[in-house]
C-alpha cells in the first residue's frame, strides 16, 4: 500500500520537483537519489520492486570509475530512468 | 562532401539509410556509466533458460567455436548509420544449435556486464547476419565498443547489439531490457522507425 500523509506528499512533491528541474539530467538524477534515500529513511516513502530496480539501474547509469569520462547516454538513461521513478511515486 | 562535411552518398548507399537518419563513416561510442574493464582469465559466457543444453565458456573455448565474418549496416537510434560494417566472430545460429532450444523458447535475454540488457524475439536473433562479434574492422573490439564480445544484430538499432555481453537467456515470454523498460521501442526497427514506445 502506498504512503499516505503530509512526509509522503511532501516528499513526492519535492521529488517530482527535482526531476522537473531545467539543469542536467545527471544532477537531477543525483539529487532525486539522494532526497528519496531521504524519504526511505525516514519511512515517508515505502520502496517498491519498480523502484528498487529503477534505482539500481540509475545508479549504474551514474558510475563513473575513477578517470573515465561519464558514458554518453548516461544524461538519456537519467532522464528515461526518472521519468518512470515519477510515475511510480504514487505507489512508493 | 556536403555543407555539413558528410560524404556525398550514391544512390545505392542513399536506399540503404533507414528513415530519419544520417550516414557517418565514423563509429560513435554510446553508453551509459562506464565501461567496464575484462580479465580474459576469468571471462566467462552462459547460455540457459528454456534450451535443452545449457553451457558455459571460457574465453579460449569461445576462441574454440567456429567462426564467420560478416559486413553489415548498423544503424544507432540516436540516428546515425554506418555503412558496409565489418564484424567477425561466432554466428549465433552456431549458440543456438548446441543449446537445442526448446520449443518454449520464444524470446531471448542478452545480459551484459553492469547489469545491462537487451532483449527480443527468437525470430529476430535466429538469422545469419546475427553473430557474437570480438573483432570489427579487422582488429579486436576495443572497450569502448564492447570488448571482449558483444551481440550483433544489423536489424534492430544498435541498442539491441548488446557490448560486453556475458550470456543469453532463452524465455517462453517477452521480458524488457534496459532501456525497453523505460521508454524504448520493444521492436525496435529501424525501417519503421521504432525508436521510443510512446511513439
Amino acid at each position: 500500500m502506498a504512503s499516505t500523509g503530509q512526509a509522503a506528499t511532501t516528499a513526492r512533491t519535492e521529488v517530482r520537483e527535482i526531476i522537473a528541474r531545467t539543469g542536467h539530467s545527471v544532477d537531477n538524477a543525483r539529487a532525486a537519489v539522494a532526497r528519496l534515500d531521504v524519504a526511505f529513511a525516514a519511512g515517508d516513502l515505502l520502496r517498491t520492486p519498480f523502484l528498487d530496480r529503477a534505482l539500481g539501474d540509475l545508479s549504474v547509469a551514474l558510475e563513473q570509475d575513477d578517470g573515465q569520462k561519464l558514458g554518453g547516454k548516461s544524461a538519456e538513461a537519467s532522464r528515461f530512468i526518472l521519468r518512470a521513478i515519477d510515475r511510480e511515486l504514487d505507489e512508493a | 562532401m556536403n555543407l555539413l562535411g558528410r560524404p556525398k552518398l550514391d544512390d545505392d548507399q542513399k536506399a540503404r539509410i533507414p528513415p530519419g537518419q544520417y550516414f557517418t563513416e565514423k563509429w560513435p561510442v554510446l553508453h551509459y556509466g562506464s565501461v567496464p574493464s575484462t580479465d580474459l582469465g576469468t571471462w566467462g559466457f552462459r547460455v540457459w533458460g528454456e534450451v535443452e543444453e545449457p553451457f558455459s565458456c571460457t574465453w579460449d573455448e569461445f576462441q574454440a567455436m567456429p567462426r564467420t565474418q560478416l559486413t553489415t549496416d548498423i544503424h544507432c537510434v540516436t540516428r546515425w548509420s554506418r555503412l558496409d560494417a565489418s564484424f567477425e566472430g561466432v554466428p549465433i545460429r552456431h549458440i543456438l544449435d548446441r543449446a537445442k532450444l526448446t520449443s518454449d523458447a520464444h524470446f531471448v535475454l542478452a545480459h551484459s556486464e553492469q547489469g545491462y540488457t537487451a532483449n527480443m524475439p527468437i525470430e529476430v536473433l535466429d538469422d545469419d547476419d546475427v553473430m557474437l562479434a570480438d573483432v570489427a574492422d579487422g582488429a579486436p573490439l576495443t572497450a569502448e565498443h564492447g570488448y571482449p564480445l558483444r551481440l550483433i544484430v544489423p536489424k534492430r538499432y544498435f541498442w539491441k547489439s548488446a557490448k560486453w555481453i556475458r550470456g543469453l537467456q532463452f524465455m517462453s515470454r517477452d521480458q524488457l531490457g534496459f532501456w525497453e523498460r523505460y521508454g524504448y521501442n520493444n521492436s525496435a526497427d529501424p525501417w519503421k522507425e521504432e525508436r521510443f514506445s510512446d511513439e
